[in-house]
């Protein structure tokens, strides 16, 4: 087994999603297919090219620093979950309360 | 046993756009909230984002005048943490290939003299939103106004040994940057943002002691309180053989105290990666050559020339080049053909005052530079062009020489007039004339000052004394 | 009554049989919508190049009128305050819009199965899967309500059901056709693109759409799609056939499909010759990296402070907020591959996953520009190794879903133009065959298939 069930759950953390205990253990075991799966690149010779290939572009195009209108034909307000006076509300948080 | 304090800074200036650096919403200031936004700041499903060229220019003539090698290629990249105030889950910033590396600030240290700090890196990226704890019961407010504007973020090396260092080094970069036209460096309004790195270690240590961050500096003076603060917790806890942990402190400006902050994540893990939707940022050189080309004179070269080309103290050219607007309006007060360390004195004095209350200048340069000349050719005496100044500064488009007049401010020279008041004046003291006669020539000065008096301190001084003379001599 | 109107009043009806029949293919429509459509085209000046032509959206590309779910519950109910910019072009050439099609959960899917909606039917066989994730519309096409649809492809979403339901699908080329609005799921890897009956279907559609759009900085600045002119043989041309994607196992009705089309080009006079593709074997793992590191970030934003809704689990908090909205907003395969990607962009695995990944991406990639380099003018392949499965066949294991687009995959991580096209039926299941072009040469590519689908049986059985 490559991930273990504290692993997972480490990275379910840092995604923020909660994991249900009763279907930890089948995650744990769909991870390790997925990742032993993908682990076949380690086959692949390592003078592959450094450049990463880009499929788009080779450069950004910019834009001008012009404001435009406000281009949404609702407001927050209508697909908000929770707003009050203009702002988004969200529960108060500890930590936020220090910064 | 002393320590050595050693002290890196993250600044991020936010860029001087009129727009958001991934989107075309407005940076305005203080508009209600969440209404400069947009599907892109808002994070909104399918969105996408397509950098600011101003913000790219603006960085890139930061990175130039702070010395920094400008990269032909950087690459934006996804920093990855969940937080209200950061709409699509990831800020876009640069990682791995930023936008400019190396170059250096100079300052005066108040320990060491003229010193360097180097330059890590200077790279681009979006601000995020802004929370408000306070307005709501049990809730957090998110305003997403700010969410998106451009920022630079420049990293300093650890070479400051102070907190007065760390104080001076963000002195000077706030006015390479102001100087530059990057940003308006404004720590009330939030468009200058500092982080400070802080260790300590014995002197000749080579090695560097365990840092912290602390955060919530709000003003440079802060920043110094802060550090100090620190710097002496650190301090006692490594003499009294703790030792200092690596964690994020927030700075009470009321109590004056550094707290440590309870952590965002458990572990920082940013999971960058190149943002897939924002190709590689390419700058030709002779983009870059043209940006260093219109770069304006930077504080240290105005220094330099200003005391060259006028003449004036070390210490005058240093004040004067403090603000860019200082020294504008010194040079075209110079310009109007007046001794520039008078000029300088002016500018130093009374310009200096109105222009540190107010922001502006309200007597032109080309007003005061006549009110100068007044002076020098005795028209006006210092003390009557100080009156002249205060009303100049006060009324609409007069001349200098009108208010003069208006004001009965005009000193007189006219041979015929100062004559009245000698001859009055030596009329009312005969035993004084008597004693200068019988040689007390230190009398002079006791004369001078009652026909000064006697006209008001209309009179001249420098030519009442030959008329004197004359009259002495003669009568 | 005028053309918008009847193409509304008759699409109406065709989507209401559809729903009544079980397809579920659509996740929003309403005839009082569709009547606006009919009538905002009928109030056009001038008809425009799409003029009252009927289309279904994929529910992953945002419109203002309908909610936009992504087949996702962290969505429901969710209306988009803009348009994406493929829909007003579409809109602006004519186009109507049907309805919103079902889809895989964020498109993460072979199979039209994880959507949280219910999983699409095959049109012919109800007991097998449209193929995914732009199931829905390729179902809609496949069943004959409507003529055209627009799917998005990541790792092969349109081809591989256009393959499975027996219509044509068409990848554009990387940058062609703007992602704005489109809502992202590998973004270096995402491409809007458009099913049709036809060929000349879908290239007016990729035509009306596609071309430079400054709110989309991966977009490339060159002209649209131009509609292909209708080429009379194929004389001239030489396909490639490359041997990684003609593996010995191979379906038999695959392969006996493939045979026949080779057969058709030879008889149009193109020129056939075996070239290699070797990291193509490689795609598969490499997407599986590379995609979902992309996705896991670009879902993070579904985090039920701003829009859609919110589940709040115990303690209350911020992080109780994030946790339990996307934890019970997402479902169970949206949720392992934000896992599988957070994990190999995590600390310490990098280098070793993500990397890595890039640097066969770049392999990949190569072989194709090596093999048109070559003299090759476009490349034939099968579109899928079998025809459709049985739902439930793959849901277990979801590497053998991943199969599924073995190969789709890497013309997806090569950036390429390719499509799919009907080539015939197996056990009455349709064969799709994949012609894929160089960068750029989107019209070659349709030019060329539009020359074969009329001389290929579409909808003759070929054994096996």
């Amino acid at each position: 087994m490559t991930i273990g069930r504290d692993q997972v759950l480490h990275v379910a953390k840092l995604a923020e999603l909660a994991v249900r205990e009763g279907e930890l253990d089948r995650l744990v075991e769909q991870l390790n297919r997925i990742v032993d799966y993908v682990a076949q690149l380690d086959e692949v010779p390592g003078d592959a090219p450094a450049d990463p290939f880009l499929p788009g572009p080779p450069s950004v195009a910019l834009r001008q620093d012009v404001p435009g209108p406000v281009p949404l034909t609702r407001p927050p307000a209508a697909f908000a979950p929770e707003f009050a006076d203009g702002f988004f509300l969200v529960p108060r948080h500890g930590a936020m309360e220090d910064l | 046993m002393s320590w050595e304090t050693v002290v890196g800074l993250e600044v991020h200036v936010q860029l001087s756009t009129r727009t958001k650096m991934f989107c075309a919403c407005r940076t305005t200031f203080g508009d209600p909230p969440n209404t400069n936004v947009c599907p892109t700041c808002l994070g909104l499903p399918g969105a996408l984002p397509v950098p600011n060229a101003q913000a790219v220019r603006l960085a890139t003539r930061a990175a130039l005048a702070l010395g920094s090698s400008v990269r032909g290629r950087s690459v934006f990249a996804r920093k990855n943490y969940f937080y209200p105030d950061l709409p699509k889950g990831y800020q876009i910033s640069q990682f791995d290939q930023p936008l400019a590396t190396g170059g250096r600030v100079a300052l005066e240290s108040p320990e060491r003299g003229r010193i360097e700090v180097g330059i890590t890196r200077l790279h681009l990226e979006e601000d995020a939103g802004k929370l408000v704890h306070d307005r709501f019961p049990a809730k957090t407010a998110v305003d997403l106004n700010r969410a998106g504007t451009p920022l630079a973020e420049i990293v300093s090396e650890p070479d400051m040994r102070s907190p007065g260092e760390a104080r001076a080094y963000l002195v000077a970069l706030r006015q390479i940057l102001v100087y530059a036209g990057v940003s308006d460096c404004s720590m009330e309004q939030g468009s200058l943002r500092v982080d400070a790195n802080i260790s300590v270690r014995r002197p000749g240590d080579a090695r560097l002691g365990t840092k912290t961050e602390v955060k919530n500096l709000n003003s440079f003076a802060n920043v110094e309180r802060a550090l100090e603060a620190e710097r002496l917790r650190q301090i006692a806890l490594l003499e009294g053989g703790e030792r200092v942990a690596q964690v994020t402190l927030l700075f009470n400006a009321g109590s004056g105290q550094v707290k440590p902050l309870r952590s965002k994540e458990e572990s920082h893990d940013y999971r960058y990666f190149p943002d897939p939707d924002l190709p590689p940022l390419v700058l030709s050189p002779e983009w870059i050559a043209d940006q260093r080309a219109e770069l304006p004179e930077l504080p240290d070269a105005r220094r330099a020339r200003l005391e060259i080309a006028f003449g004036i103290p070390a210490y005058d050219a240093r004040v004067l080049t403090s603000e860019v607007a200082l020294a504008d309006y010194f040079e075209s007060v110079a310009a109007a053909g007046v001794e520039p360390k008078a000029a300088a004195n002016w500018v130093m004095g009374d310009v200096m005052s109105t222009y540190n209350e107010g922001g502006t200048f309200p007597v032109s340069a080309e007003r005061l530079g006549s009110l100068i000349a007044l002076v020098r050719d005795g028209v006006l005496s210092h003390q009557a062009a100080k009156r002249v100044y205060t009303e100049l500064a006060s009324s609409l488009g007069e001349e200098p020489k009108v208010v003069a007049e208006r004001l009965g401010l005009v000193q007189v020279s006219d041979e015929g007039a100062l004559a009245g008041w000698v001859d009055e004046v030596l009329a009312a003291h005969p035993a004084e004339v008597e004693r200068f006669r019988g040689g007390e020539a230190k009398l002079m000065g006791f004369f001078v000052g009652q026909v000064m008096k006697r006209s008001k301190g209309k009179a001249d001084p420098k030519a009442v004394q030959p008329v004197l003379q004359e009259k002495l001599r003669s009568g | 009554m005028s053309a918008g109107a009847t193409a509304a009043r008759e699409t109406g009806a065709r989507l209401a049989a559809a729903d009544a029949a079980g397809l579920n293919a659509t996740l929003h429509w309403s005839q009082e919508l569709l009547d606006a459509e009919g009538a905002r085209v009928d109030a056009m000046g001038r008809p425009g190049p799409l003029a009252a032509l009927p289309i279904a959206i994929k529910d992953n590309i945002v419109t203002t009128e309908q909610p936009t779910t992504c087949g996702s519950r962290i969505l429901e109910g969710y209306l988009s305050p803009y348009d994406a910019t493929a829909v007003r072009r579409l809109r602006a050439a004519g186009a109507l819009i049907a309805c919103k099609a079902n889809m895989d959960e964020f498109a993460m899917g072979s199979s039209t199965e994880h959507s949280a909606f219910g999983r699409v039917k095959h049109p012919i066989d109800p007991t097998r899967v449209p193929g995914g994730s732009s199931g829905g519309s390729a179902a809609l096409v496949a069943a004959g309500v409507v003529p055209a649809a627009l799917g998005s492809e990541t790792g092969g979403s349109v081809r591989q059901p256009a393959s499975f339901c027996g219509v044509v699908g068409v990848k554009p080329s990387y940058g062609r056709v703007s992602r704005y609005g489109l809502v992202a799921f590998g973004s270096s890897l995402d491409c809007i693109s458009a099913f049709g009956r036809t060929v000349d279907e879908a290239a007016r559609v990729l035509s009306a759409m596609s071309g430079h759009d400054p709110l989309d900085a991966t977009t490339i600045d060159h002209p649209p799609v131009a509609a292909p002119a209708p080429l009379p043989d194929l004389k001239g041309l030489r396909i490639g056939l490359p041997r990684e994607y003609f593996p010995a196992d191979l379906h038999p009705g695959v392969a006996a499909a493939l045979q026949r089309t080779e057969d058709a080009i030879r008889q149009l006079g193109a020129e056939l010759c075996d070239v290699s593709l070797p990291h193509s074997r490689y795609a598969v793992p490499t997407y599986y990296i590379v995609a979902p590191a992309e996705a896991a970030a670009n879902l993070a934003r579904y985090d039920g402070v701003r829009y859609g809704p919110r589940k709040v689990g115990p303690g209350g908090d911020i992080r109780a907020l994030y946790q339990a909205t996307r934890g019970e907003g997402f479902g169970a395969e949206v949720r392992r591959r934000i896992l599988v990607g957070t994990y190999v962009l995590s600390a310490g695995y990098y280098d070793a996953y993500y990397r890595k990944a890039q640097r066969v991406r770049a392999l990949i990639a190569d072989d194709f520009r090596r093999a048109f380099a070559s003299g090759v003018d476009l490349l034939l392949t099968p579109t899928t190794p079998t025809p459709a499965f049985r739902a439930g066949e793959k849901t277990e294991d979801p590497v053998a879903m991943y199969l599924a687009d073995i190969f789709v995959c890497a013309i997806s991580l090569a950036g390429l133009p390719a499509l799919s096209l009907p080539v015939g039926l197996t056990e009455g299941l349709p064969v799709g065959a994949q012609l894929i072009a160089p960068f750029f040469e989107d019209e070659r590519l349709l030019a060329a298939a539009a020359a074969l689908e009329r001389v290929v049986a579409a909808t003759a059985e070929v054994g096996g």
